[in-house]
């Protein structure tokens, strides 16, 4: 007769959250990178036009932080409006 | 070659010439040329994500159809206008302009591509090239009318 040893083995990981990324494209329109940003996610003008001075400014900035699947979603939509976008852990 | 907005909330092209309808149909011409792939470019900066195979086999395919028929909706729409080279006129729909400004985005970014029209200056253009300028610019000024009287 032989016992079975289960081990149990739990693993634990935090949920760390994602970054959506846009970046700079001197071909697009800074009045467009604006609209799109209101568009997508509903900011008002002011924080969308902030984060779009970023982008050109700074070559990128973060536009949403959240779980992933819902980053892939948005990085999706953005590159379907021709915006250069990228994912990236949060720090 | 006359664009206004208008009152229904579009854009309505005045095509004066035989030049004009050439203008017109290159748009898709000019984002087709050069063979630039614009899914795997704005998804560029996307290469060393982890979910990156994904990506590519998933949501490249559908961002290429949508920018696929953004150009065909802009032939199409030309081509219904007119298939003579006298005077016409083509309306952009409000509905239908975030198609045309993706469409005309395309055309500009291949010909910005091909020509780097950015970093040239105008006197020491060749033929081919500014011309290729001057319809960059007209791209520009639809779509600077398109965000600012329709879209927004």
């Amino acid at each position: 007769m032989s016992d079975t040893l289960t081990q149990l083995r739990e693993s634990v990981s935090l949920d760390v959250p994602w970054n959506v990324i846009v970046h700079d494209d001197p071909v697009n329109l800074m009045g467009y990178v604006t609209w799109v940003l209101m568009k997508i996610f509903g900011y008002p003008e002011n924080r969308a036009a902030a984060m779009m001075m970023e982008v050109h400014k700074r070559g990128r900035s973060v536009v949403w932080s959240g779980e992933r699947e819902k980053a892939e979603f948005y990085a999706q939509q953005l590159q379907a409006h021709q915006l250069k976008t990228s994912l990236e852990k949060a720090e | 070659m006359k664009v206004a907005p208008v009152l229904k909330g579009g854009l309505r092209i005045d095509v004066e010439s035989a030049m004009d309808w050439m203008v017109l149909r290159c748009i898709p011409y000019d984002a087709r040329a050069g063979g630039l792939d614009l899914a795997d470019r704005v998804s560029a900066p996307m290469d060393g994500d982890e979910g990156i195979g994904d990506w590519r086999e998933f949501v490249l395919p559908d961002l290429r159809d949508g920018f696929n028929a953004q150009l065909a909706a802009i032939e199409a729409a030309v081509d219904a206008a007119g298939d003579e080279d006298g005077p016409g006129q083509v309306f952009i729909l409000k509905e239908d302009a975030e198609l045309w400004y993706g469409g005309l985005n395309q055309a500009r970014l291949a010909l910005e591509e091909r020509y780097d029209l950015s970093n040239a200056v105008l006197a020491e253009m060749t033929p081919g090239k500014r011309s290729a300028w001057f319809r960059s610019q007209f791209y520009l000024h639809v779509q600077s009318l398109l965000l600012d009287h329709v879209m927004r």
